[in-house]
């Protein structure tokens, strides 16, 4: 499996003219820490700016080098397992702020920059950056893996509200989109096909985004069914009312256990409490209404007779940061669960949800469900009952049942499952969008498939 | 052997009706709302997207380029024939494929009226965001080749925010699909990337767009000034206050009249600036927000702020902002209209420089524009008759462009560059930017069959925009356009 066994010096050498020897790491530990589905970079880089990226790039397309480009860290368990790592490309270094005008509402970044930190420091301007990351992650990492949490169903996606990019490309050209303006049609449009890219159409070097005010008070309604169908028609109703939520969010009822806080135990050893604890719990939406007391006023009068209960100040501030770290806590549990991202039309959200449900069963999992329930992206974790683990090949059957419940323009992507199990299927799954066109741009930006090789859905 | 004639051949494909070929028809096919020109040698309706597969595959075998039209109302040329070749219309291709309300979703044809669009889901309760001033002509399939925006993209979005799923031709004559109706498809975000390539990526067929529910409440108000910058002021204190309103539009003095002339919108004669602001949402919030905003513009200067009192009233204001190009139109014998974008804290400075600019080049120039979005139209008026005035024209544009592109800002924010702009992207990119861009062009359209010549400069015009005094426009490219 590990491949890395072959060292390969010139690699560390050359890299030093280029950056410096201060700025190539190859000790063992370090390697370790960079190690992607079990598989070691020959070199970790820390280039200082995106000319040093292009330098390296360039080298690397004549080397056919395999280059990793690496932000956080925090979803390089996404993707194939690579056959190979020669090169790390670390953009730890390009952390600055380019340029903030809050009267603009406008931010230009570095991709290495901590997206936590910058949604910060936006919060001091009382203005907001509607994104949710994993702590550490950088903004490069957020736009290449298309990162969204529950405010995405009140500001759009980042695709909605990135206004300008730079990269590189994998033969080391640079590449711009875009600008630092609200609105811009100049040129095509490379923010789009950057966003979600995974790293293997180029390194991001900077981006743009538009701002929002941020929200000045908010207050969510807890509301508990014992059906799914009805939390789906209560979403429905609010489909159609004039109540814009910020976020509304679907929980399966073991769902719940993972907003809670327990010890930390041996992720092999736990496994939920497969019927007592779901039985008596409820589905849950979850929905947060921002805006004036006379707004929040009539949001309260019009939920009424489906809220249980309301949170406001720091509990609320709590539950929605237990919810956008959901896949973090379900993965800290389990080293054998399988995440899903599922993406479905709005109206059938409630077959996809059902669907994960038989699939889950059928093969000893429990499917744990959150999720955007008005613009029909979810979370779905398959969490391994103790009764009886799963054999790798489970993984496999159980993606493949809950997948063939879709319909084609769904997609359900595993973003994280053990390293073993991906050998036995296809972590992407299928897609609307043509996968020759695909194949095509993937050619044009990254001639020798350096970038993220073997990983991405397309070579 | 008999053989068919290229029209012949296209008749086959369409239908007798389908095609023209007629110099005196042909000519109704040389403009768009820009002031480019050229003559398609065919004009062709498909009605299906076979029947535009096909024609996508003849053109490829007859060496004839492709240029596909909705309404021809675009403003930067993207839909006008440069060397011949075929115009592919879509006004035959208007249907409304399914509204899907459960899915927040309709499926249209190319040609579909943007407004035929909304007035359809109005019964639903809902509407099609993007609101561009042509909506009444302008078909859906121009929006997604644009990306065109309108004065309602400040809250909702521009044509991109909204379109989910793709039905293309490629060049090749091959029929792919990118995205779907769900909000995010896997892989590539294709679908984004192909909205405002300007028809030089492939053909929209089909088009799945989100639909939006139509606010429970909305206000409307004008807020009159005596000084166009304290106008300009308040868009920058609204923005940087964190208020988002609807639409911020402006209209300058010079500009209003023009209107007033036309429409009788109910602009005061004698003011120097307006700002039209719409508010939309909840009727508690937008109640609250009128209020705020109302006394904001007060306390930047505004010498009243008017709220439209019922639908008629409000519809009145619109209908000035919205018709304001055509009022123009009885004023001067011909307008050039510009689309820079600004960030928002520059606007005061920036009407400045386009008030210099005027006096510079000695020419008359209206402000109109999104001002919440820093969104910059201002018309300047010529007589197109005059070779030295339209020359001055352009290179007053050119300056006005220059200084957006130097405070930050961008040559276009919702007309597009078509054939207009093209050597100005050279000063917005570097030749590695555009060759990036041009890798990706090729990649859908290789043979450059697909509306040649727009977006991207050929790499003789950059070296001419070193040259001073150099404009696009009559710029020796293989075959120069001629202004109207």
């Amino acid at each position: 499996m590990n491949s890395a066994t072959i060292v390969r010096p010139e690699i560390s050498s050359r890299c030093e003219s280029l950056l410096g020897a201060q700025f190539v790491l190859n000790d063992t530990a370090e390697l370790e820490r960079y190690t992607i589905d079990g598989v070691s970079p020959q070199v970790i880089l820390r280039p200082e700016n995106a000319e040093q990226i292009a330098a390296t790039l360039r080298i690397a397309n004549e080397e056919n080098w395999v280059v990793v480009p690496f932000g956080g860290g925090t979803r390089q368990h996404v993707g194939h397992a690579p056959e190979r790592v020669d090169v790390v490309l670390s953009i730890e270094r390009l952390n600055r702020i380019e340029a903030y005008d809050p009267g603009d509402l406008t931010i230009s970044l570095q991709a290495g920059a901590n997206l936590l930190q910058i949604i910060g420091k936006c919060a001091e301007h009382r203005q907001l950056l509607p994104v949710e990351v994993p702590e550490g992650a950088t903004v490069g990492g957020a736009l290449a893996a298309a990162e969204s949490g529950p405010l995405r169903a009140g500001f759009g996606a980042v695709r909605d509200f990135c206004i300008g990019v730079s990269f590189i490309t994998g033969d080391g050209m640079s590449g711009r989109g875009g600008g630092r303006v609200v609105k811009n049609v100049a040129g095509y449009d490379l923010m789009k096909l950057m966003i979600g890219s995974c790293g293997s159409l180029g390194v991001i070097v900077s981006a743009n985004f538009k701002l929002f005010p941020l929200p000045q008070q908010t207050i969510t309604s807890i509301c508990e069914f014992e059906l799914l169908s009805e939390a789906i028609a209560l979403r429905d109703w609010l489909l159609k009312s004039p109540l814009s939520p910020i976020a509304a969010e679907i929980l399966n009822p073991p769902a719940l256990e993972y907003l809670r806080d327990t010890e930390a135990r041996d992720p092999d050893d736990w496994a939920p409490e497969a019927s007592g604890v779901a039985r008596e719990a409820q589905w849950q939406m979850a929905i947060r209404f921002a805006g004036s007391d006379r707004v929040l006023a009539r949001c309260r009068r019009e939920l009424r007779s489906s809220m249980s209960r309301e949170l406001n100040g720091s509990d609320e501030a709590d539950f929605w940061k237990r919810l956008a770290g959901f896949e973090q806590r379900v993965a800290a549990r389990h080293r054998n669960a399988m995440i899903f991202h599922v993406n479905v039309p709005i109206a059938e959200s409630q077959a996809a949800l059902e669907a994960a449900r038989v699939a889950a069963v059928d093969y000893n999992f429990l499917a744990v469900i959150v999720g955007r329930a008005t613009v029909g992206s979810f979370v779905i974790a398959f969490a391994p009952l103790a009764i009886d683990p799963p054999a790798v090949t489970q993984f496999a059957s159980a993606a493949s049942d809950f997948r063939s419940l879709l319909s084609k323009s769904s997609s359900a992507l595993v973003v994280r499952c053990p390293r073993e199990a991906k050998q036995h299927f296809d972590v992407w799954g299928s897609t609307p969008t043509d996968i020759e066109l695909m194949q095509k741009v993937k050619r044009a930006l990254d001639p020798k498939g350096i970038l993220n090789r073997g990983r991405f859905l397309v070579a | 052997m008999f053989s068919l004639g290229v029209a012949g051949k296209l008749r086959k494909i369409v239908g007798r009706e389908g095609v023209l070929d007629r110099p005196e028809d042909l000519m109704l096919y040389e403009y768009d709302g820009s002031l480019a020109q050229g003559t398609p040698k065919y004009v062709v309706f498909p009605q299906t997207t076979q029947q535009v597969s096909e024609i996508v595959k003849l053109a490829a075998r007859e060496g004839l380029a492709i240029v596909p039209r909705g309404a021809g109302t675009g403003l930067s040329g993207g839909s006008i024939a440069r060397n011949g070749g075929i115009i592919l219309g879509f006004a035959r291709m208007n249907r409304i494929l399914d509204i899907d309300v459960p899915n927040l979703r309709a499926t249209v044809e190319p040609g579909v009226v943007n407004l035929d669009l909304s007035n359809a889901l109005e019964p639903h309760g809902f509407y099609f965001a993007p609101d561009p001033s042509s909506q009444k002509a302008c078909t859906i399939g121009g929006n997604v080749a644009e990306n065109s925006g309108g004065p309602h993209t400040l809250a909702m979005g521009v044509t991109v925010n909204h379109v989910t799923g793709l039905e293309v031709v490629l060049p090749s004559g091959r029929i792919a699909r990118l995205g779907g109706e769900a909000t995010s498809a896997l892989g590539y975000d294709l679908t984004g990337f192909f909205v405002g390539s300007e028809g030089t990526l492939g053909i929209a067929t089909a088009i799945t767009v989100k639909i939006t529910r139509s606010p429970e409440a909305v206000a409307t108000l004008l807020a009159i000034y005596n000084d166009v910058q304290d106008a300009a002021t308040t868009v920058v204190a609204l923005t940087s206050e964190g208020i988002t309103p609807a639409a911020i539009e402006m209209l300058d003095g010079w500009t209003l009249r023009a209107v007033e002339a036309s429409v009788h919108a109910g602009y005061p004669l004698d003011s120097a600036a307006v700002l039209l602001i719409e508010l939309e949402g909840l009727r508690e919030a937008v109640d609250e927000q009128a209020e705020i905003v109302s006394n904001l513009c007060s306390r930047s200067g505004a010498r009243e702020v008017r709220r439209a009192r019922d639908e008629h009233e409000r519809q009145l204001l619109w209908k000035g902002r919205k018709t304001a190009f055509g009022a123009i139109g009885r004023v001067s014998p011909s307008y050039y209209v510009q689309d820079g974008v600004i960030p928002r804290t520059r606007i005061p400075e920036t009407l400045r420089k386009i008030d210099e600019v005027g006096k510079k080049y000695s020419l008359t120039i209206g402000n109109i524009f999104h001002a919440g979005d820093g969104n910059l139209h201002p018309l300047i008026l010529f007589d197109n008759r005059d070779p030295e005035q339209t020359q001055r024209t352009l290179d007053a544009g050119r300056e006005i462009l220059e200084f957006c592109i130097s405070v930050g800002g961008s040559i276009t924010g919702e007309h597009g560059v078509g054939m207009e702009k093209q050597d100005l992207m050279c000063t917005l990119f570097s030749d590695s930017e555009l060759d990036v861009m041009k890798r990706l062009r090729d990649c859908f359209n290789p043979d450059s069959l697909l509306n040649p010549q727009k977006i991207l400069p050929s790499t003789r015009t950059c070296r001419e925009t070193i040259a001073p005094g150099h404009s696009s426009l009559n710029a020796p490219v293989a075959a120069a356009p001629e202004l109207r």
